[in-house]
């Protein structure tokens, strides 16, 4: 039966999360190890100039061809199917967190993804794509499903299906706030989508800032660049325990003047970040976008007064890698 | 039935804190909003009207910035909000570079008050206040007593929307001389406070504005015209607890009180004390120098009691020993009428004659019982006795021009 837990799928999902620190995910991080002793996490950059051209959503494709091969290039696997089964199981209940604020993840991006778990025998009503709004994701051009079958697709707000916040507040650090239920009971392992983009406070809006949509109140955690309010966010159980993988959508990222959509800063980049340390993945495309800012004559955003100082913070806390030097980045 | 009067009939705390107007209400006013359907799977309390319910409307007190960014300038937090964000209140939202205010005449809270549980002392005792609010807050206490509003955003709490001219409507078919912004936090709603409390007041109706006091000069003033009284809450006197209890600041609040003063509008104090963190003896006294020297010794002082309650309960009850040790201290800086809330029967909820000590009105549990005061005086010795007590003198309190 899709979205409930047993003993059996408890193990299995043990099994997944020690996968996926073998291969420098946050449980790895979270261990009591040395930073200097541990793995180098593997972020990988996949790009395709073909995808640069025209619209995203005309290269279905190539766009998984491309991700199947970031994800072999990032667990060593030997074809696609087994790689993505390195971090997910067929009883895992996922959830795909998308972002729908302003310039959005491309549902392109997301149909491969769902294309590797299926290959990976997950069945297709164990697939939530979500967000905060049903509103916000039609917007982005997602189908919404909230049936019994196939993929569903819905926001929290959705009746019946998404179901609101809890009604407890969590306090994690600073922050105090109401989880979506879906994320706090819905789901047990998380993928997640961000669109390689630039945002006036936080500096970047990548994997970890795209969790402020998991949260009932993110308006009041924008101070001092939203940290160190990100990391707070991520690093709830909730959160950081069922996070196994990022893909960051970079087929078209924009440079400047988000989160909102502005399409005089869209940079066709024709590529994928993937990586399984969510830190990692953000600290290798934050990077992306600080040489795409310099190539365009702009400021750093340390420059503009947004350094994106969460991710640093993420990576002090142990729950990834910040550091670039110490990140495996590898190109396909 | 086209008014309000079903909201208030049967209200229950429940009702105060979120679902009273949109679950009363909600078809019988407008039947706009989007109020979730009947819940399913869990509470779904937290379940909401969808966001493309929510009322938009153009704020003000904003300026633009570059690249479709901008700046509000309503509250002293002047949040840069990017296109598609909003501000630190969450109800107000950047659309294209045009700033909008998400909660005009959206109310979630409705209810029929007396004027005391605001609470407001000396102004109009005895009478009701027809009270009111959106979802908000541009602060965020860890004691707050209605989080559940103010701490959420107004697509997560149901709501029904009522333009200015029906709330003025529905506060005089109550019979209340007086609407009261109230619950949450007014500044948030300003647009709306703004427009309804300058249609009141053409109407005679008063307008009480029950606020942090975290708000910008020329916004206050400007409200100052249309207002007829004010309670701000002083949360302490130190920016420490401002910043670590509140996300807030003290010095802007001070300011706000020196604005209120110099236009002459009718205002109290709060002071919600809770042990530890602003109850130091030394705290008291200068906060009470401070009002006396910059605002008078007329303005009244409530020192309040605190619960345990959202992110802040690890502490006790705060002791009415304390409570009483704060109004002594107040009294002793010359502040005249210092009072004591939550803390039913006891005499700091009564009001004396500054001068010869007769008591003046007598209170129990925030609702008056007697009031002796004639015209303004007290019945023994005569003396004035500083409040707004009828409904003329409301009117004309802040009929002298307010600069902006
Ligand atoms: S009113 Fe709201 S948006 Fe405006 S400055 Fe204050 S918190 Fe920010």
């Amino acid at each position: 039966m899709p979205f409930s837990s047993n003993r059996r799928e408890f193990l299995v999902q043990v099994g997944a999360a020690a996968v996926g620190a073998a291969l420098g995910g946050p449980a790895l991080a979270q261990t009591s190890k040395p930073m200097a002793e541990r793995p180098r996490p593997r972020v990988v950059v996949g790009r395709d100039e073909a995808l640069a051209k025209g619209e995203p959503a005309e290269h279905a494709e190539p766009i998984r061809k491309l991700l199947d091969a970031a994800m072999q290039r990032l667990t060593g696997a030997s074809d696609a199917a087994a790689a993505w089964r390195t971090f997910f199981q067929p009883a895992n209940r996922i959830g795909i967190k998308v972002n729908t604020l302003g310039y959005s993840t491309h549902p392109v991006v997301v149909d491969a993804i769902v294309a590797g778990l299926r290959a990976a025998g997950v069945p297709a009503e164990n697939i939530l794509i979500w967000d905060r709004f049903d509103s916000e994701l039609v917007r982005a051009k997602f189908r919404l499903n909230k049936s019994t079958t196939g993929v569903r697709c819905f926001g929290t707000d959705a009746d019946r299906v998404g179901r609101g916040y809890q009604e407890q507040v969590e306090t994690n650090g600073r922050i105090g706030s109401c989880f979506s239920r879906i994320v706090a009971e819905q789901v047990d392992t998380l993928i997640c989508v961000p669109v390689l983009k630039d945002h006036n406070l936080a500096g970047v809006s990548l994997g970890m800032k795209n969790f402020y949509g998991a949260i009932h109140n993110p308006n009041k955690y924008h101070d001092h660049n939203c940290d160190p309010y990100v990391a707070d966010v991520v690093s709830h159980r909730f959160i950081a325990p069922k996070w196994r993988l990022t893909v960051v959508d970079a087929v078209r990222g924009q440079y400047q003047a988000g989160p909102g959509r502005s399409p005089e800063y869209f940079w066709p980049f024709g590529g994928l970040v993937v990586g399984a340390d969510f830190v990692a993945v953000d600290a290798v495309a934050a990077d992306l976008l600080e040489a795409k800012r310099r190539d365009a004559g702009l400021p750093t955003l340390a420059d503009e007064n947004r350094p994106c100082r969460h991710i640093a913070t993420a990576g002090a806390r142990g729950l990834g890698e910040a550091d670039l030097k110490r990140i495996e980045r590898v190109e396909v | 039935m086209d008014s309000l009067d079903n909201i208030f009939l049967h209200p229950t705390r429940r009702d105060v804190l979120r679902l009273g107007v949109a679950c009363g209400a909600a078809g019988l006013l407008c039947g706009r909003r989007n109020v979730a359907a009947q819940d399913t799977a869990g509470t779904g309390a937290l379940e909401g009207p969808k966001l493309e319910g929510v009322v938009r409307h153009e704020a003000r007190h904003w300026e633009s910035l570059p690249d479709r960014r901008v700046k509000c300038l309503l509250c002293p937090r002047e949040c840069e909000v990017a296109d598609v964000e909003r501000g630190y209140c969450g109800v107000r939202e950047n659309v294209g570079g045009r700033y909008q205010t998400l909660v005009y005449g959206a109310l979630c809270s409705a209810n029929v008050d007396p004027i005391e549980k605001k609470p407001l002392f000396h102004y109009r005792p005895g009478t009701t206040a027809f009270s009111i609010a959106t979802a908000g807050c541009n602060i965020e206490c860890k004691f707050c007593q209605n989080w559940q509003i103010s701490q959420f955003r107004p697509e997560q709490v149901p709501s029904v929307e009522v333009p200015p001219q029906k709330l003025v409507d529905s506060c005089k078919a109550a019979g209340s001389p007086t609407i009261a912004y109230t619950y949450s936090e007014p500044t948030i709603f300003y647009e709306y406070m703004h427009d309804t409390a300058a249609l009141a007041r053409q109407q005679d109706i008063g307008s009480v504005m029950i606020s942090n006091g975290y708000i910008q000069e020329k916004p206050m003033r400007e409200l100052c015209r249309a207002l007829t009284g004010a309670k701000i809450d002083l949360k302490a006197f130190t920016e420490k607890f401002y910043v670590e209890q509140c996300a807030g600041e003290l010095k802007p609040v001070l300011h706000t009180l020196e604005v209120l003063k110099d236009v002459g509008i009718w205002f109290e104090l709060v002071i919600l004390i809770i042990p530890t963190l602003n109850d130091s003896a030394d705290e008291i006294r200068q906060m009470s120098d401070w009002v006396v020297k910059h605002l008078g010794p007329n303005v009244p002082m409530h020192f309040t009691r605190y619960h345990p309650t959202y992110r802040l309960t690890n502490l006790p009850r705060t002791p009415v020993s304390t409570l009483e040790r704060c109004r002594q201290t107040a009294l002793d800086a010359g502040v005249r009428y210092v009072y004591l809330g939550n803390v039913p029967m006891h005499k700091g909820e009564n009001t004396y004659c500054h001068n010869c000590g007769t008591e003046l009105i007598h209170r129990v549990g925030m609702q008056t019982t007697d009031n002796r005061i004639r015209d303004g005086k007290c019945p023994k010795c005569g003396t004035a006795i500083p409040g707004v007590w009828s409904q003329d003198q409301a009117l004309a309190v802040t009929s002298r021009p307010a600069e902006v």
